[in-house]
């Protein structure tokens, strides 16, 4: 370069000068409009013209300001900026369904947003300022926001015992623990399942085609034309066995070895020969056999399948196994032998034990099994003769390598724990922790669950665990249940408003105890938030009935409310056991604070009586709910026969307030006064006409039973 | 000035450069609403056609519960029970989705008839009072999900002389 050039820039140099200091600027420039059309920014303007189009405009905008809002929670790991769009939520007055999302008010809810955020309960990326960062799962953020649907799990994370207000969470808990997806999987907060059969002398009770049939297909009916639907009825009583992917071979293997296991023998039992003898030649012997598998109520617990107008259905409990092909299944000797002792046979039994009469045996046991059979059950299934040593070899690695052993005890093998993968936080996982192999499935956690349970090979051919038969409500109720496992809260804030699960126990002492577990009052009554929840909750029943009514009801059990079939069995008590279980309840299992002596009813008086009556009848109408003598409502249990049935005490308190004393009971709280209330109890104390015609008709059926049973 | 045409090319690359991370940002704005995307919180089958599926807010699913739990017995013909109370009561209670009965009654009137009962707006005592054993919450969550499946379907009110009148 020539010296007197030194210091004058080239016409090139001043080009490239100019160029790069207009891109420089249009660059800079990009970055104002780029925010000024940021899409929080349009949502923002949106809603102030919005508001202005309102008649509410001030009071919608008094908390407006134009910049990014957000609700920021340290302790609880929140920093939520949905309120940026979501700008209506908390305005009463946007809460209509004609109101344009995003600006629609919450609805009403326990929390307080301010106090919680969005994204504890409906996930999603909190921080993000875009709605496709906030809703979706991105390259940087895998939680994308729960579907409505399934929101309940939100719930379930840290409400761990149910709450009324989340019904399918409820469902989903129930079917995870009744299904036993516990045995395999670790969950967080189940009740220990119950377990499957225990099958250590197994050999006893079925045949290997049996056996061989169950593997193959659990649960097989034809139906009307002939075809097999496989894995059940479409019913919700499903069996809780699910289908395995067995091959030929295994089954052959694990039929054999299963047929093998005789661990302890069973106790027989003689029914007397005379009782046999007489009623084997008499024509009507199943017939009086079925009658008496009626009356014992046999279907509170079993279920059978009954075809009538070329419809079947299922008829019965879902407690006990299902029985409409029982008697092509189980050895004749095992099933009496059953019959007279469960717990002989099996330890952890729901069966109650019956005070049997022979001929009651004889009769039953001959209905089982020569009715409820089905000649062609076994008929595909080819014949497998004696075990062989070697099938009886692989059977057993087998029911080790499939899992047979989380929910099934067979003496000799050590039950597996956690077979399965843990699951505990199976409902914060990020869609890429998910194996989806070959399925044509969206990429996301709920889509995964919903294909993992309908077909678990669809998205792991390798899967170990089995199939079930969902309907969609149930799917959705165990895909909400699995959702709420999200594992340890992520901050100690949050694991401090965790929730956690009533323990519930009942156990009762003394000689009850013996009779409670005979009778397994448990199977379907519940005592303090343990138990069943098919009959009554029996937790107040002490407080609630009288001590000679409830010996009575033992003795002879009736239905108090219209509505309902009857379902307690009549166990063929004695005396004796009834007088200890009335003298148990009325003392043991109390309400705090009733006290069934505070009302003396020699008090009443005549005129506090037709009070009462006038009460009932015309001011509250009490019949629009409960009946009297033969008229009234079906929706409150029959009050015929109130005055020997409940204890004044309890009437009183009850019409105080119904629910102090059962939480969920329909039976509205009204405004009574003292004296009201004293003389419904005066009038409902007279009532004491019973039920009288069906009373005389069951104790003579009664009375010749125990003539039958020879006591 | 050689450098003239120059910057011609240089105005357009930068306007290009604008417009492309301009366009950036729109294709992000492109998204399905809410609604479609993420579902509804429950349903309730039409009463008068079973296959037809009602979707429910929140709101209204726990009105739904509500229902099922103390209302269903007079005001439906099948109750989870089985039978219904409805045909054994005088003055019959009209059925929870009659739109013809019901929707004509302001959210006021509703509020009151649960809460009071029949007898204290002269109407029949059969219909107990509410108000101390449903909170208010569930009193207003019932009403909201009797709106949800009337038949003929429900109409919110609309102000006279307001541009909110209701919706068609």
């Amino acid at each position: 370069m020539p010296p007197e050039d030194m210091g004058k820039l080239s016409d090139k140099l001043r080009l490239t000068f100019a160029v790069s200091t207009v891109i420089c600027v249009l660059a800079l420039a990009i970055s104002p409009l780029k925010d000024f059309r940021a899409e929080w920014k349009h949502y923002k303007r949106w809603f102030v013209k919005y508001a202005q189009g309102r008649p509410d405009t001030k009071k919608l905008l008094a908390d407006y300001s134009p910049s990014i809002d957000q609700v920021w929670l340290p302790g609880m790991n929140v920093t939520d900026r949905c309120t940026t769009c979501h700008q209506g939520i908390a305005q009463p007055s946007l809460s209509d369904a004609s109101v344009p999302q995003p600006f629609r008010a919450h609805p009403p809810i326990p929390h307080n947003v301010r106090d919680w955020g969005c994204s504890i309960c409906h996930r999603g990326q909190g921080p993000a300022t875009e709605v496709a960062e906030a809703h979706e799962t991105t390259l940087a953020w895998e939680q994308p926001i729960l579907p409505a649907h399934f929101l309940q799990a939100s719930c379930g994370s840290c409400h761990q015992t149910d709450l009324k207000e989340t019904p399918q969470l409820a469902r989903g808990r129930e079917l995870l623990t009744h299904l036993n997806c516990q045995a395999c999987h670790k969950l967080n907060n189940l009740d220990r399942p119950t377990l499957g059969p225990d099958l250590s002398s197994i050999g006893y009770k079925l045949t290997r085609e049996w056996i061989y049939k169950w593997l193959k297909e659990p649960r097989t009916i034809l139906d009307k034309d002939g075809n097999a639907t496989v894995n059940g009825y479409e019913n919700e009583d499903e069996p809780r066995m699910p289908k395995f992917r067995l091959k030929e071979d295994e089954i052959r293997a694990l039929s054999a070895f299963l047929s093998a296991q005789k661990a302890k023998p069973i106790e027989k039992y003689k029914i007397n020969p005379a009782v046999v003898a007489a009623w084997s030649k008499k024509p009507d012997l199943l017939s009086q056999g079925e009658l008496r598998f009626r009356q014992m109520m046999c279907t509170t617990c079993h279920s059978l399948a009954v075809t009538r107008a070329g419809e079947t259905k299922m008829i019965g409990g879902n407690i006990g196994p299902e029985l409409t092909k029982v008697g092509s299944k189980v050895n004749e000797e095992w099933l009496v032998a059953w019959l007279w002792n469960p717990k002989g046979y099996l330890e952890h039994s729901n069966m109650p034990r019956y005070g049997w009469s022979d001929e009651d045996l004889y009769k039953v046991s001959q209905y089982v099994m020569n009715k409820l059979t089905d000649t062609d059950l076994l008929t595909n299934v080819p014949q497998l003769g004696a075990a062989t040593e070697d099938e009886v070899k692989t059977g057993k690695r087998l029911f080790a390598e499939k899992g047979c052993a989380s929910c099934h005890a067979l003496s000799g093998i050590a039950p597996q724990k956690d077979f399965g993968p843990d699951l505990t936080a199976l409902g914060a996982k990020n869609a890429s922790e998910l194996e989806f192999s070959k399925a044509k499935i969206e990429h996301n956690l709920v889509s995964y669950l919903q294909a993992k349970l309908q077909d678990p090979a669809s998205v792991n051919p390798a899967a170990r665990m089995p199939q079930y038969n969902w309907e969609q409500a149930d799917l959705d109720a165990v895909t909400t249940a699995l959702l709420s496992q999200t594992g340890p809260a992520p901050t100690s804030a949050l694991q401090h408003l965790v929730v956690p699960r009533k323990d519930a126990s009942f156990q009762p002492v003394g000689t009850f105890a013996e009779i409670y577990e005979r009778y397994k009052c448990y199977a379907c009554h519940r005592f303090n938030g343990y138990g069943g929840t098919l009959a009554p909750d029996l937790s107040y029943e002490g407080s609630r009935a009288q001590k000679k009514w409830i010996a009575d009801f033992l003795k002879n059990p009736q239905t108090i409310r219209p509505t309902l079939i009857l379902r307690m069995p009549q166990f063929n008590m004695s005396d004796k056991d009834a007088a200890i279980t009335a003298e148990y309840l009325s003392i043991a299992v109390q309400k705090p604070g009733v006290d069934p002596e505070s009302v003396d009813s020699r008090q009443f008086s005549p005129a506090m009586i037709s009070m009462g009556k006038q009460l009932y009848e015309v001011k509250y109408q009490c019949q629009s709910c409960h009946t009297i003598g033969g008229t009234g409502g079906y929706v409150g249990p029959n009050l015929n026969n109130a005055g020997n049935w409940l204890t004044p005490g309890w009437i009183e308190a009850w019409l105080r307030n119904p629910q102090a004393l059962q939480p969920d009971t329909i039976e509205p709280r009204r405004n009574l006064t003292e004296d009201e209330i004293r003389a419904l109890t005066a009038y409902l104390m007279t009532l004491r006409t019973g039920i009288q015609a069906q009373t005389t008709k069951s104790a003579a059926r009664a009375h010749l039973l125990v003539q039958g049973a020879g006591r | 000035m050689r450098s003239k045409p120059l910057m011609m090319l240089a105005l357009p690359l930068a306007s290009i450069l604008c417009v492309l991370s301009l366009s950036g940002c729109k294709k992000a704005a492109a998204v399905v609403t809410p609604e479609q995307a993420f579902g509804v919180y429950d349903t309730e089958p039409d009463w008068n056609d079973s296959t037809k599926l009602i979707s429910l807010g929140y709101q209204q699913s726990q009105g739904k519960r509500v229902f099922y739990q103390y209302c269903v017995w007079c005001h439906a013909d099948a109750t989870p029970a089985g039978p219904s109370n409805r045909s054994n009561l005088t003055p019959v209670p009209p059925l929870m989705n009659d739109g013809e009965k019901v929707n004509g009654e302001s959210d006021e009137y509703m509020q009151n008839i649960i809460a009071l009962g029949g007898s204290a707006l002269g109407k029949s005592a059969m219909m107990p009072p509410y108000g101390k054993t449903l909170s208010a919450e569930e009193i207003t969550a019932v009403i909201a999900f009797s709106r949800a499946i009337a038949q003929p379907p429900y109409q919110k009110p609309g102000r006279p002389g307001s541009q909110y009148t209701g919706k068609q």
